[in-house]
């Protein structure tokens, strides 16, 4: 357990947005492994099991969280900046300068952490998971012109709070 | 101004390097604990509380033969029902044990009369007073839930 407990968590923190719920995924995957013992414990594919079981308990708890909140959530709502139409974002060569490793690390935790779920998800399942866009529209039952719209803009929302949070790191360190 | 492809493919791979280099988030030092409560826990509840897997074989065996007992008897009664049941033999046969049955059914016709009653005299103004009342408490749970979804989950997805 102790050498999978960090990928497990980390998998499903990512994707959840939320440590808490993470935690909580995290147990549930560990008690799963634990019925399995027999096949997992020689098994050479022990850890893409786990992380399989992983993003398969986010992504339910994601949903089973969705369809309690559908009928509030589908009020829509005015200017929604997260859906707003993309503007031209100056791609960067990297967000990071003088920012170590942990603080960046954090960095991108919270930064994902801030994302709306409907932009965190695929932008974790594609570059994560290497989860192809069809593969993505399948699991989150949304169509593939959307997934591929979600994930683009999720870049560019991303890297805007990756530009902002580093360069407030930066100035805080000199 | 829309995004050119050259910026998005940039973007992609700049987000996609940055994503990789990304070490393991180290998990809370209470995962392992919880895990190992949780089943110790699990390993001390009784045999009927787990999955069938783990009842011992001998009440799984009884389960088993209860269930095809009980199918069977769901059929048998099926076709006995479709070839026209006699109810009075067994009425009398069972009427002494069933006597509570007679008294519970007497109740129930007693309560629906007095409710019938009751609803033929109220006044048409109550009824109307009580149905705004439903409908005003039905407004307010609504408009406290969308109120509890803005400032609790709302929040986390803008």
């Amino acid at each position: 357990m102790r050498n999978y407990q960090d990928m497990v968590f980390s998998t499903a923190a990512r994707l959840t947005g939320n440590d808490t719920q993470a935690e909580d995924i995290a147990q549930e995957v560990f008690l799963k492994a634990y019925q399995n013992y027999s096949h997992l414990a020689a098994s050479p594919t022990a850890g893409g099991w786990l992380k399989t079981v992983a993003t398969n308990l986010s992504l339910n708890h994601l949903s089973r969280y969705r369809k309690r909140w559908r009928f509030f959530s589908e009020f829509k709502r005015e200017n929604d900046p997260a859906d707003a139409p993309e503007l031209e974002f100056a791609a960067p060569d990297t967000f990071f300068t003088a920012v170590d490793a942990e603080d960046r690390r954090a960095i991108i935790d919270q930064a994902l952490a801030q994302l709306p779920e409907h932009h965190r998800v695929p932008l974790v399942l594609f570059h994560f998971e290497d989860m192809p866009y069809d593969e993505i529209a399948k699991r989150l039952n949304v169509s593939l012109a959307k997934v591929k719209t979600d994930i683009l803009r999720a870049r560019t929302a991303f890297a805007k709070i990756l530009t902002r949070s580093a360069a407030a790191r930066e100035r805080i360190t000199f | 101004m829309t995004p050119s492809p050259e910026n998005e493919q940039r973007l992609a791979r700049t987000i996609d390097r940055t994503l990789r280099e990304l070490p393991a988030r180290r998990a809370p030092r209470s995962l392992e604990s919880r895990v190992l409560a949780e089943l110790a826990r699990l390993e001390a509840l009784p045999w009927w509380r787990k999955s069938f897997v783990h009842w011992p074989l001998p009440a799984r065996l009884m389960f088993l033969l209860l269930s095809v007992g009980l199918a069977a008897m769901v059929v048998i009664a099926g076709i006995w029902g479709g070839a026209g049941f006699e109810a009075l033999p067994l009425r009398s046969m069972f009427a002494q044990e069933f006597t509570w049955f007679d008294n519970a059914a007497s109740v129930y016709h007693a309560i629906r009369s007095f409710g019938e009653i009751m609803l033929r005299n109220i006044p048409p103004l109550w009824l109307y007073g009580g149905l705004a009342f439903i409908a005003a408490m039905y407004a307010a749970f609504f408009g406290l839930g969308a109120a509890a979804f803005k400032a609790l989950h709302a929040p986390n997805n803008s």
